[in-house]
């Protein structure tokens, strides 16, 4: 794309003219700032600045060839502003053998001048001339500073123009060739274009097909974007930040929440008793507990077991009974606790002690039916059994954490996943990105 | 639009959070059982857990 200044105010007109080469009407849009103009019949590229529309240049077209998506001569809004689609050219790229063509449209304005938009597979950019120099930066990746933000250097590469058509503010020539660099920041890309010793700079700002088939009325809908283009916006970023700022106010809310349920719980003894068991006694081994009195609403009830065990193990059928109600939780524990040493070293397995929380126990009176078991032969086992009320149960908050933390870690790979396939078509490919992706 | 979705889905694993706190709830395997006769009290015997006779681990390493 080269550059134009802005053209001296006057009223848009239309000249009709014809094609020395065709005799076909030709259209001028932008009389007086067009440079070059193309004829749609022949596809001879005419001299714009001559009376005469001296033939520069003559190009054969596939019968296939691709029309613009926005006919020239469309008029549409960009940016608060009416411009005209004037002209309208294929480029293309060569990439390990695989030819990549995009298109750029030229739109004119008789008193804002040229500007340019490009189309790739369905993705745009509003294209317009840079009035200052950015500042490169030959670091690894190359970078680019305009206006205070930095671009990182995405691909260099040759670009051929294969196709144009209408008018262009520069000498258009179908096989003329230039070195494109393109430097990202989404939703903006900054581009170099050289062609010899001649340096222009662009930027494109990302725009969505639809809101490009609004801003100039065009029916039907804009074809669907393949893929993930050099400056799209990912739609997922800002969310991934306000996802993990949600998170961190929840991970507060969470610690808030534990000091609170830690300071309110009751966390009362309610029993305890100091027990023998005799595996080698043949007597009933069950009995029951005194009751006690569970206060307050409904919550847990831990029982803990605390034993002597060493090498061995007990079995502990254990029924919370309600005294008045008849209503029992049934549970069996098992407290283990073996240790030794071989030629690994030392080892243990298991515990001498043993928790359980029994859930949403109604108050009440209730008693404790015990009913251990245990290998005959070895003897006594010394245990205690603890009874407290309304206990927190930290595991809770660690399902919580982990109910938070799924959804933030989803998105954010999602929105990793998103830049992996942004840069997997760049010249700086994440690790792991197959050279033809 | 997910930052809403993602609010309303924590202020329910919130609650649910503080319910569990609040009611007491556990992560054991328990089994209610109604009706327990009142003979318990007198003859533990009568009684017969549906945890008895359950699988007792008699290994170590």
């Amino acid at each position: 794309m080269s550059a134009s200044g802005p053209t001296p105010p006057g009223k848009p007109q239309v000249k009709a003219l014809n094609c020395p080469g065709c005799g076909a009407a030709l259209t001028l849009r932008t009389f007086g700032n067009a440079v070059t103009i193309v004829c749609d019949s022949c596809h001879s590229i005419l001299d714009a600045t001559d009376p005469n529309l001296q033939i520069l240049q003559q190009f054969k077209v596939a019968t296939d060839e691709c029309r613009p998506l926005i006919p020239l001569g469309t008029r549409g809004k960009i940016r608060g502003t009416d411009y005209e689609v004037i002209g309208f050219e294929r480029r293309t790229i060569q990439v390990d053998g695989i030819a990549y063509s995009w298109h750029e449209y030229v739109l004119f304005n008789p008193y804002k001048g040229f500007r340019y938009l490009s189309e790739y597979n369905g993705h745009w950019n509003d294209v317009s001339v840079l009035k200052a120099l950015p500042e490169v930066h030959a670091s690894s990746p190359p970078t680019v500073r305009y206006l205070g933000e930095t671009y990182r250097h995405f691909q260099t590469a040759k670009a051929e123009t294969s196709f144009v058509l209408g008018e262009f503010p520069w000498q258009v020539r179908v096989g003329e060739s230039a070195v494109v660099t393109d430097y990202v920041s989404p939703p903006r890309v900054v581009s170099s274009e050289q062609t010899g010793q001649e340096v222009s700079w662009s930027m494109g700002e990302y725009m969505s097909g639809k809101e490009i088939w609004k801003a100039f009325h065009l029916p039907g809908d804009a074809p669907e974007a393949v893929g993930v283009y050099e400056n799209q916006p990912s739609p997922l970023s800002a969310d991934t930040k306000n996802i993990w700022v949600a998170f961190a106010v929840f991970l507060l809310l969470l610690v808030v929440m534990m000091i609170g349920c830690d300071t309110l719980a009751r966390n009362e003894k309610v029993f305890t008793g100091d027990y023998k068991f005799d595996s080698n006694q043949r007597a009933e081994s069950s009995f029951v507990t005194d009751d006690f009195e569970l206060k307050g609403h409904t919550s847990n009830v831990e029982v803990t077991t605390s034993t002597d065990l060493n090498n061995r193990w007990i079995y502990l059928n254990y029924a919370l009974i309600n005294e008045d109600t008849g209503q029992a939780f049934d549970f069996g524990r098992e407290v283990s606790y073996y240790h030794g040493y071989d030629s690994d070293g030392s080892w243990s397995e298991g515990g001498q002690n043993d928790s359980v929380a029994v859930p949403s126990v109604p108050a009440g009176r209730y008693y404790l039916r015990v009913e251990p078991e245990g290998d005959p032969g070895y003897g006594a086992t010394y245990y205690s059994v603890t009874v407290k009320r309304d206990v927190p149960q930290y595991s809770f908050y660690g399902i919580a954490l982990l109910a938070l933390l799924l959804p933030a870690i989803l998105l954010t790979w999602r929105s990793l996943s998103f830049e992996h396939m942004r840069w997997a078509e760049s010249d700086h490919p994440p690790v792991g990105s197959g050279d033809n992706e | 639009m997910i930052r809403s979705l993602y609010a309303v889905y924590g202020v329910i694993v919130m609650l649910g959070l503080g319910t569990a706190q609040y009611r007491g709830w556990s992560l054991a395997t328990v089994n209610q059982v109604k009706n327990v006769p009142r003979s318990v009290r007198d003859n533990p015997g009568s009684y017969r857990s549906v945890y008895s006779s359950y699988h007792h681990y008699t290994g170590g390493k």
